[in-house]
């Protein structure tokens, strides 16, 4: 029995690269690299080796500026079948909500689908909230930290297992469904030439405006985003005073750790 | 396995400044190129110390100065002798440059943006395991267990030449044949830079530094002022660093970064980058045998081509003119029926009508030179000594030939001193 499989990712800014700026509290994106969020990578992994397994296809969704095209012509490097962006200035400034919301359209547009697969959370927001949000539009059950999934004979029935901090747990899940895979599950295959090639020659992505989904503007972008920053507090920056303990014998070098410890207040003997 | 349908004429194996170069000339021309990158963006492999010289990238780009993301030019150059907090130098200032400074990120990520206008396909995140041979003649490239095949391939994989190794066509590197270059990106305003340096709108200096400051490591020293940030880095030779470093390696550019005599200049800066990368050195022995074989051509620092004079490196320019001479030299083979060894061979004519081997060969034994450790330690040490015997007067004031005398005595024989300043002259 094929699965078609829908996997969201997400372009996100390289967040080992990323600063702060300490004025305005947002991100300094300037030159800071765009990357697949790697979690969302481990989805289409998982995507990709259940379509291995039982045939199917496999479509990747994103809600982005033009600029994330090169994130899905990434996964379709690795083996996705097509890729859809929408892609609006009307979707730009979008909570979780309003960005769950438009990936619900986008879903409903594709039409047959048996089931949707997100990343565990995003490493430039880390909310964890989009797949129970598309479950929630969708009206679709949810299970989240999925690390393997088996497709029962009847072709309908998903049997899920999610990891719990000391326990797996097993559910069985009639499709349509979504779940979200739990960080490192998997390591997210190399990219094949051919496929890659594919991705550039026969233009596997479409990009979907606001025109071609039935969206109520309000519920989009900024408009349909309940959620407001009130203020970014700063962990206190404590000046480094970059002692360095001058010699070589350790037991001379323990002992002055030691005093350096006690007279910071750090250590009370 | 032939796993693509796909079919081009030439694969260029490598978005730096030779594959992107060729890559541009040749889809100008009308051929089907593809350009495969091992990095995540053309540029993200690459790493340099942070000068261009223009000249060649002119005749290869139409407009390139006005076009090209240049950061300054370079009006100002310095070159220092380093010897504990003193600091000899030498300065040229002049109002028009030759050269100019840049990130080699934006300008390889310009180049093949050229080359992808002009036509060709770039692909990036490829890693090309092997040139794929059929009955003597390289027709394609492998990856993973993927076959895309060519009528020919140019190989501009850089310095770090697995291709060319796992093809048999070179051995593996050795330590002596390569340095280590070693740099920070530090972050300053453009007003910052100007008053710091003495430079004034989009003029930019270029310092290269001997002495101590590689700590005993022969080697040397560069600062590079980009629009607002500034490069500083070190190049030391990889088989004396290999014995002779005793600590991590990015220990020896804090302490740079660090030092009295520079840390004035960038000391309200912020590190933005760190990076490091292989530099060919011992060109002799590391150019391939040939640059050609049948249905492959070899350009860029894969090749060997980049000039280390000591007080300038010359490597994205030779790279991006060998990568153009490849493109003419396929070019020539499609007129003449084919890229068999005999046709390609043009490349290598090409090359030494052209300032590329002119002047590697030029400079061929400069290599040997930058071996003796007293132009590293002892020569930068006296440099200071004379200096400090004619500047640092109490009362008496010394005769040039007396302060000399005195800043060699017993440290190095008028023998040794004029034989090695003989050798010098004749071969830089």
């Amino acid at each position: 029995m094929p699965l078609d499989i829908i996997v969201g990712i997400k372009w996100v800014p390289n967040t080992t690269a990323v600063n702060i700026d300490p004025k305005t509290g947002t991100l300094i994106r300037e030159g800071i690299p765009s990357v697949v969020n790697p979690h969302d990578l481990t989805a289409v992994e998982m995507a990709l080796k259940l379509k291995d397994k039982y045939g199917g296809s496999v479509t990747a969704i994103s809600m982005a500026p033009p600029s994330a095209l090169a994130g899905l012509e990434h996964v379709i490097g690795m083996g996705v079948d097509r890729g859809i962006l929408a892609s609006d200035r009307a979707f730009a400034g979008a909570d979780t909500l309003a960005t769950s919301y438009v990936l619900a359209k986008v879903i409903e547009k594709i039409g047959r689908f048996d089931l949707v697969i997100m990343g565990h959370e995003t490493i430039d927001s880390s909310t964890a909230h989009i797949g129970a949000q598309v479950a929630s539009w969708l009206n679709l059950p949810y299970v989240y930290y999925v690390v393997d999934a088996v497709l029962e004979d009847d072709g309908n029935t998903l049997e899920v297992t999610r990891i719990l901090e000391n326990a797996y747990e097993k559910y069985r899940i009639r499709l349509p469904a979504v779940i979200s895979i739990a960080m490192h599950t998997f390591n997210p295959r190399r990219v094949r030439l051919s496929e890659k090639l594919r991705a550039k020659m026969e233009k596997p992505i479409e990009i979907w405006s606001i025109k071609d989904l039935e969206i109520d503007p309000n519920c989009a972008g900024l408009r349909g985003s309940p959620t407001v920053v009130s203020g970014i507090d700063f962990v206190p920056k404590v000046p480094r005073k970059n002692e360095v303990f001058q010699g070589s014998d350790p037991k001379e070098a323990a002992r002055w750790l030691l005093s350096k410890l006690i007279e910071e207040g750090l250590l009370d003997l | 396995m032939d796993a693509t349908s796909y079919r081009f004429d030439v694969v260029v194996v490598g978005a730096g400044p030779a594959g992107s170069s060729a890559a541009y000339t040749l889809a100008k021309r009308g051929f089907k190129v593809l350009l495969v990158e091992r990095g995540r963006s053309p540029g993200a492999k690459n790493m340099f110390g942070g000068r261009v010289y223009v000249s060649p990238l002119k005749e290869i780009y139409p407009d390139f100065e006005n076009k090209a993301p240049i950061h300054r030019w370079v009006t100002r150059e310095k070159v220092s002798l380093v010897d504990g907090d003193n600091m000899t130098t030498l300065e040229y200032e002049a109002r028009n440059s030759k050269s100019f400074t840049t990130y080699l990120t934006q300008l390889s990520g310009w180049m093949a943006k050229q080359a992808e206008e002009a036509g060709a396909l770039l692909l990036n995140e490829i890693t090309v395991d092997r040139l794929y041979m059929e009955n003597g003649f390289v027709r394609g490239i492998v990856v993973g267990e993927e076959v895309l095949k060519a009528d020919v391939v140019i190989d501009a994989e850089g310095i770090n030449r697995l291709v060319l190794e796992k093809s048999g066509i070179v051995p593996r590197l050795k330590p002596s044949q390569v340095a280590l270059g070693i740099k920070e990106v530090i972050k300053l305003s453009v007003e910052e830079i100007n008053t710091n340096f003495g430079l004034e709108g989009n003029e930019g200096l270029a310092w290269i530094l001997m002495g101590d400051v590689t700590k005993g490591v022969p080697g040397g020293a560069f600062i590079y002022t980009n629009r607002d940030s500034v490069s500083l880095g070190l190049v030391v030779y990889l088989e004396d660093a290999i014995y002779k470093v005793n600590k991590h390696i990015s220990n020896y550019i804090e302490e740079l970064r660090l030092h009295p005599l520079l840390n004035k200049y960038i000391k309200e800066g912020r590190i933005m980058e760190y990076s490091s990368h292989l530099i060919p050195e011992d060109i002799g022995s590391i150019m391939p045998p040939k640059p050609y074989y049948n249905g492959l051509l070899i350009a860029g620092d894969a090749a060997g081509f980049l000039l280390n004079l000591g007080y300038t490196y010359r490597g994205v320019d030779f790279a991006a003119y060998s990568g153009y001479l490849a493109a003419k030299a396929v070019e020539y083979g499609h007129d003449n029926g084919g890229y068999n060894e005999e046709n390609l061979s043009i490349y290598k004519k090409y090359l030494e009508e052209s300032f590329i081997l002119k002047q590697l060969k030029k400079f061929k034994d400069v290599h040997s030179l930058m071996k003796k450790e007293r132009l590293f330690e002892l020569y930068p040490s006296l440099a200071n000594h004379i200096a400090r015997e004619l500047f640092h007067i109490d009362y008496e004031s010394p005769k040039i030939l007396e302060a000399i005398k005195k800043a060699k005595e017993g440290r190095v024989g008028w023998f040794t001193l004029l034989r090695d300043l003989y050798e010098v002259s004749r071969k830089i």
